[in-house]
């Protein structure tokens, strides 16, 4: 297992936590950098690499909050491990079903995470922040595997033009 | 030992598990400094470069604003020093309309005449202010082109004024220019004069006279006359010099009490 690349994305995630997931909100919905690169993980490598990398990526992700650490950490994994479980059994040539992966685990990862966190009304805040960050975060997996199978490539773009 | 590794080498997926699910349980369950210290473990290796960046880009922005801010007020001092300028150009215009320029501290009383005293020549103006207004006795009185007397007489309602034309009354004074000390007076059939001023005086027609200050009665720097004619001198030791006031007394209406004190 090559370390460099997902030393890579754990830099990635804490740069997302930092800064980048300031500037890229969008009406204050973040899209959920880390269960986006765990589930990518998760689908494209091996389970180990996905166990661990769910591993390190909740240690990155909840460092913020020492309260919740384990919690965050054991989410992922579980997430991750889920994801790749799931990736084993589904048609992954269909972009559709790993949007769906990437929601649903989206959708867990921060259902959780507000009710460890959050003391809001639940409906209040999975209306108004966790489905559209579902939304947002599957646009960005909807480019990232656009870009992977294909579907978008820089010929195809300067051909718009 | 090869039979250990030969079992991990079998059972590596659960070994794995079971090494994440220990450290999920030391996280969970350990002492109380593993959380904090593996979180701030990830903190210093993952997020101390982004934070301080972030800090940086934050310091930028407020130096930014700072900057904006600090553009804006040095704009807005810079139009009031512009504006103060002015009022400065502005005030020292009507001081020289006025034809005088009052020491500071001092503050005008206008007063009107309402009475013209003369012998040929006007020697004393009756004024409609008196000591409940604040005039006082020596008090210097002007109008807008320059000294016209001195407060000689006051009583509640009304006052006197000594004219600089009454030969009578001496004012202290000097060349604007060349600082040169002398005194001025009417002499009746001569007219204003500079009187006392040696006989190497620097002095010429068109010079400016104005109160020296000396004399404990006028204030310095009030306009009195201009110089209109230097005669050589007659004994060689005092020079005559001719004045042409600045003031018209017989056409003076408005006049301004110079009262002392805070303004």
């Amino acid at each position: 297992m090559k370390i460099i690349p997902y030393l890579m994305y754990l830099f990635l995630i804490s740069f997302h936590e930092t800064i980048l997931g300031e500037l890229t909100s969008v009406g204050g919905v973040a899209f959920d950098m880390t269960i986006l690169i765990v589930v990518l993980t998760a689908l494209y490598k091996g389970e180990m690499e996905a166990l661990w990398f769910g591993f390190m990526a909740g240690l990155v992700a909840g460092a913020a909050a020492p309260d919740i650490l384990p919690y965050r950490v054991i989410l992922t994994v579980v997430l991750s491990v889920l994801a790749n479980f799931l990736s084993n059994r589904i048609n992954l040539e269909s972009i559709v079903s790993r949007l769906v992966i990437l929601a649903g685990m989206v959708l867990i990862n921060r259902l959780v995470i507000t009710s460890l966190t959050s003391t809001d009304e639940i409906f209040f805040v999975l209306f108004r922040f966790i489905l559209p960050s579902v939304l947002y975060t599957s646009l960005w997996g909807l480019i990232f595997f656009a870009l992977k199978d294909g579907i978008i490539t820089p010929q195809k773009v300067k051909a718009l033009f | 030992m090869a039979w250990m590794t030969a079992i991990f080498a079998r059972n590596r997926r659960y070994v794995n598990y079971g090494i994440v699910a220990i450290l999920f349980l030391l996280l969970l369950v350990g002492g109380g400094n593993l959380r904090p210290w593996s979180a701030n473990l990830c903190l210093t290796l993952f997020y101390y470069p982004f934070s301080e960046i972030r800090n940086n880009i934050a310091r930028l922005n407020d130096a930014a604003e700072d900057n904006s801010r600090l553009k804006n007020s040095l704009t807005e001092a810079s139009l009031q020093l512009n504006a103060l300028a002015e009022a400065r150009r502005e005030n020292q215009r009507l001081r020289e309309f006025l034809g005088f320029a009052p020491a500071e501290g001092y503050r005008v009383i206008p007063v009107k005449i309402i009475s013209l005293i003369q012998d040929g020549y006007p020697l004393a103006a009756v004024v409609n202010k008196g000591t409940s207004d604040g005039i006082e006795i020596n008090q210097a009185v002007v109008n807008r082109f320059g000294l016209v007397g001195r407060i000689k007489e006051v009583m509640t309602g009304h006052a006197s004024v000594q004219l600089l034309t009454d030969p009578s009354h001496a004012v202290s004074a000097r060349i604007a220019e060349s600082r040169q000390i002398g005194i001025v007076r009417f002499v009746p059939g001569e007219g204003l004069i500079f009187d006392n001023l040696p006989a190497d005086a620097d002095v010429k027609a068109g010079d400016v006279i104005i109160t020296s200050g000396l004399g404990g009665i006028y204030p310095d720097g009030l306009a009195v006359a201009v110089v209109d004619s230097v005669a050589p001198p007659k004994i060689d030791i005092i020079k005559s010099v001719w004045l042409r006031p600045n003031v018209n007394f017989l056409s003076i209406e408005e006049l301004y009490v110079l009262k002392g004190g805070a303004l």
